[in-house]
């Protein structure tokens, strides 16, 4: 019995100074914006420009005062390059976390190329400093924000966020990323006054900017052309019906009907897979509906809009135009491929319909999804096969009455709240470091760096001077034959693809389908909203496999909402299913 | 007495040390992070913010009106009694099964069952997504199809007419697979140390095997089964790395292919990022897992193995 209780107590003891020790660790912690860890999880690749020291050493000239953003960028960037010289910091480490289709890398090397620029300015200045980059890419934009999310408090988070505005709001409320009010009030003439207004919009939480805009895009419904074709179907001015709001989505139903009852096509509609933000929640704003209230803040569950969703997308898979499990097809292996081939056996297309976005333009000019009969190898497409495959139009209206859409997601440039967390003397120099990664963002949103991002991705500028270029001939041709002014690194880094997908028929494409950002609509920047996206993907996957009916969805969905307590408070619920309304 | 006591501290304090530091304050954390309002990991905001009982009331709401909450608790319970069922008598006949062989063949023949354990989780739950996936890229559906026993692909873990079951089997499948190399060590290992003079005696007095089995090998190893049983039951409870990619890739229903584990897995870290709430179902979990051990530790007898001999040793 005694040496039980000597057992308890030793237990007791160790816990008690293993409870002080992290306590003692805990109270004298800093926090993320003090902590110094590299960014060794996951794992970041950097360059090698590095040339100097990075320990501070005295210096022996009179020191310049902390400089103070002026908005003229050659001198800020003087003054920052100096007072970092005059503190002995010689290299300023930043890294870069980024998400994105495959041809979007200019997410991270956007801001490589400025970091080269600005080394640049500062060689020519006989300022001794130079910044190193490094950066870390994830394809899925999700995954990026978990991760960041789960970092930040860990300190090993990167120094530049690039993802989707819609997690502006919560970074913000969280204290995650920097708020560049101040600075972009600054650049407002000189730069942001370009940018166009509703991405700015979109870049604010709480009327203060948290970010800036880096691309957008339209998310286009592709037809195929041969199975228009092979249906009889001239499809010459479905643009403009659709533009007009005289091809709704009980038109796509019937033409989907007949592809595939016709043996045209073995789908009517193949659409994304996973989640329902951002593409399917088009349907919403296509039926009338709104997801926003700007009036309360608060979401909006627009239930006559969210039926009419369902009922669409339930007699679609019921009737077996679009498959029932959409939702757990794999891009690689099942979408992409389904998109851009034939059917097996089939000398026409394999979907009629799919809603798509516009960097698929390029990407399936990149990745290998084409099957080639000729030489029975996958390859990727010419922009020339595309042309000749695919049709293009916008989202369309709901109901005889509704107006078509489109949807944007914005990605935008964030700086993280500690950013410049891995270099020397940072408690007394982060303010330094945040102007530094803010005129870096600056510097990466040159017209020419978007308008590269634009061609080779298939998204939309940001910027009217960015869109400018992509008009001017001369231009496009310097950046066809790889002319384009840019830092040796990022030169090599996107060659193959400019090499692929630099051509007039893409910026053609970006030309045509400019016009949707007139219709375009953006999900709502609220913190709850990533939530009631996460339901909305597991009530429509219902749908589709048909374990539940429209109405019973709508009703799961309110259900989830109200004993969500935190949900509840911040959607309103309004509407109710209509009665005297089906679908087709 | 006194050397007693310093060794019984010598020999036990590293134990002791690492058991406090990987299980009991992670423990002490997870209930402490159940009565803060932490979101979205953010520790230096909201660890020291207390909210009372506020996650427990929120859990409760949830339990109550959630239309997923009831399928969450019915899959953890098929889940983990099945599983269970599966791990411990699948692993006691794979052990008798293999003690039974000559030594070279039993140890190539559990070599091939602990694969599952020894692949990566990620590979082997990509294995089994690729295995069961609900269209004709599914390896199971491809053969079914070539042997004409279906027409188009089932999607059995999603479809609407095979579930719950259909979910269900694929967790407990692909689960139990894993689980059931974990018993049979245990019982081969524990068939192996009772002396071999035993099994031979019995031989030679002219004992069958079933009877070598019920009278010499499943009574000696009557410690190991309680082991086992009570050591899957509470792994059960907690796992959810596979399950997790399974109903992530969508091959099974996010309702239906949902563990209360996996529900505190996901409320921590993918859907809502509350890890306060994640942290007050933890702790239900942790209780509901101290009670189902303090009553499976009794139905298997465990006080009385644990007697002390009456006679002198």
């Amino acid at each position: 019995m005694a040496s039980k209780g000597w057992a308890i107590a030793a237990a007791i003891i160790i816990i008690i100074i293993i409870i002080g020790v992290v306590a003692y660790y805990m109270s004298t912690r800093p926090g993320p914006v003090t902590t110094t860890t590299s960014t060794s999880s996951p794992t970041t690749s950097s360059t090698s420009t590095t040339s100097s020291s990075s320990s501070p050493s005295p210096t022996t000239s009179a020191a310049p005062s902390k400089p103070v953003l002026t908005g003229n960028f050659e001198k800020d960037v003087i003054a920052i390059g100096k007072y970092l010289e005059s503190k002995g910091i010689h290299t300023v480490k930043f890294t870069v976390w980024a998400t994105g289709d495959p041809n979007s890398v200019m997410r991270m090397y956007g801001l490589y190329e400025a970091a080269y620029r600005i080394n640049k300015i500062w060689e020519e200045n006989g300022i001794n400093v130079k910044i190193v980059m490094s950066k870390f890419w994830e394809s899925s934009f999700k995954k990026l924000y978990d991760e960041f999310l789960s970092a930040v408090p860990q300190g090993t988070n990167g120094d530049f966020f690039v993802n989707s505005y819609i997690y502006i709001a919560n970074l913000a409320s969280q204290g995650y990323i920097l708020d560049i009010n101040s600075y972009v009030e600054k650049y407002w003439n000189s730069v942001f006054k370009d940018f166009y207004t509703p991405l700015m919009e979109a870049a604010k939480y709480k009327g203060h900017y948290y970010a800036v805009p880096q691309d957008t895009e339209a998310r286009p419904i592709y037809v195929r052309k041969d199975v228009a074709a092979c249906m009889g179907w001239d499809i010459s001015n479905l643009a403009q019906l659709v533009k007009e709001g005289k091809f709704t989505w009980h038109d796509m139903y019937k033409k989907a009907e007949e592809a595939v009852s016709k043996g045209c096509a073995k789908w009517g509609l193949i659409h994304r897979k996973g989640s329902a933000h951002p593409d399917l929640v088009q349907f919403i704003f296509a039926y009338g509906g709104k997801l926003y209230d700007p009036n309360t803040g608060k979401l909006v569950f627009d239930v006559p809009a969210i039926y009419k969703w369902f009922a669409t997308e339930y007699a679609f898979a019921q009737h077996k135009l679009l498959p029932k499990d959409m939702m757990s097809w794999d891009w690689a292996q099942q979408i992409h491929p389904t998109v851009v081939n034939n059917c097996k056996g089939s000398p026409t297309g394999c979907t009629l319909f799919f809603i798509g976005g516009t960097w698929h333009w390029t990407e399936w000019q990149t990745k290998a999804y084409y099957y080639d009969p000729s030489t029975g190898k996958r390859r990727p497409l010419t922009p020339e096969e595309e042309v000749k495959k695919f049709y293009y139009m916008l989202f369309p209206a709901g109901d005889s009455g509704d107006k078509p859409v489109t949807l944007s997601q914005p990605f935008m440039w964030m700086i993280a709240e500690n950013a410049g967390k891995d270099n020397p003397n940072y408690d007394q120099l982060k303010d330094v470091y945040h102007e530094l990664a803010f005129l870096m963002i600056v510097k990466a949103s040159d017209p020419e760096i978007n308008a590269i991002h634009s061609v080779i991705s298939g998204h939309v500028p940001v910027r009217k001077a960015a869109a400018a270029l992509l008009k001017n001939e001369t231009w496009i041709n310097d950046l066809i034959n790889m002319k384009i002014n840019l830092s040796p690194e990022v030169k090599k880094a996107i060659e193959p693809i400019v090499k692929k997908t630099a051509s007039k028929i893409n910026i053609e494409f970006l030309a045509n389908v400019s016009y949707m950002l007139d219709y375009t609509h953006l999900a709502p920047s609220h913190p709850q909203y990533p939530k009631l996206a996460g339901y909305f993907a597991d009530a429509i996957n219902k749908v589709l496999m048909g374990s539940m009916t429209p109405k019973d969805a709508v009703n799961y969905l309110i259900q989830k909402i109200k004993a969500d307590p935190d949900l509840s408070k911040a959607v309103e619920i309004v509407g109710s299913i209509p009665t005297n309304w089906s679908f087709p | 007495m006194k050397i007693r006591k310093t060794s019984l501290l010598f020999f036990l304090g590293p134990a002791l040390f690492v058991v406090a530091l990987f299980y009991i304050i992670p423990l002490f954390l997870s209930v402490y992070i159940s009565f803060t309002p932490m979101v979205d990991w953010n520790v230096n905001r909201y660890l020291t913010q207390f909210v009372g009982l506020q996650n427990y009331e929120r859990l409760f709401h949830i339990v109550m009106y959630d239309p997923d909450m009831r399928a969450v608790i019915m899959t953890t319970v098929v889940f983990v009694l099945v599983t269970l069922v599966i791990n411990v008598f699948g692993g006691l006949l794979l052990a008798l099964a293999t003690y039974f062989m000559d030594e070279k063949m039993s140890a190539a023949y559990q070599g091939l069952w602990l694969l599952p354990r020894m692949t990566p989780i990620a590979v082997y739950s990509l294995l089994w997504y690729y295995f069961f996936h609900s269209s004709g890229i599914g390896v199971l559906n491809s053969i079914l199809l070539k042997l004409h026993l279906i027409n188009h692909p089932i999607a059995l873990g999603l479809d609407p007419k095979y579930l719950p079951w259909g979910a269900w089997f694929i967790i407990i499948f692909v689960n139990g697979l894993v689980g059931v190399s974990y018993g049979m060590i245990i019982f081969y290992s524990a068939f192996k140390s009772i002396p071999r003079e035993l099994i031979i005696a019995a031989r030679v007095d002219g004992a069958s095997t079933t009877r070598i089995i019920r009278h010499i090998l499943l009574p000696l190893t009557k410690w190991h089964f309680t082991f086992v049983t009570v050591w899957q039951m509470f792994s059960l409870l907690m796992t959810y790395a596979q399950t997790f990619l399974l109903v992530e890739w969508r091959v099974v229903d996010s309702t239906w292919g949902q563990t209360w584990a996996l529900y505190v897995f996901r409320t921590a870290f993918t859907t809502t990022k509350d890890q306060g709430l994640a942290a007050a179902a933890s702790t239900f979990l942790s209780i509901i897992g101290i009670i189902l051990g303090i009553i499976a530790l009794k139905a298997l007898g465990y006080e009385k193995m644990i007697l002390e001999p009456k006679g002198d040793i």
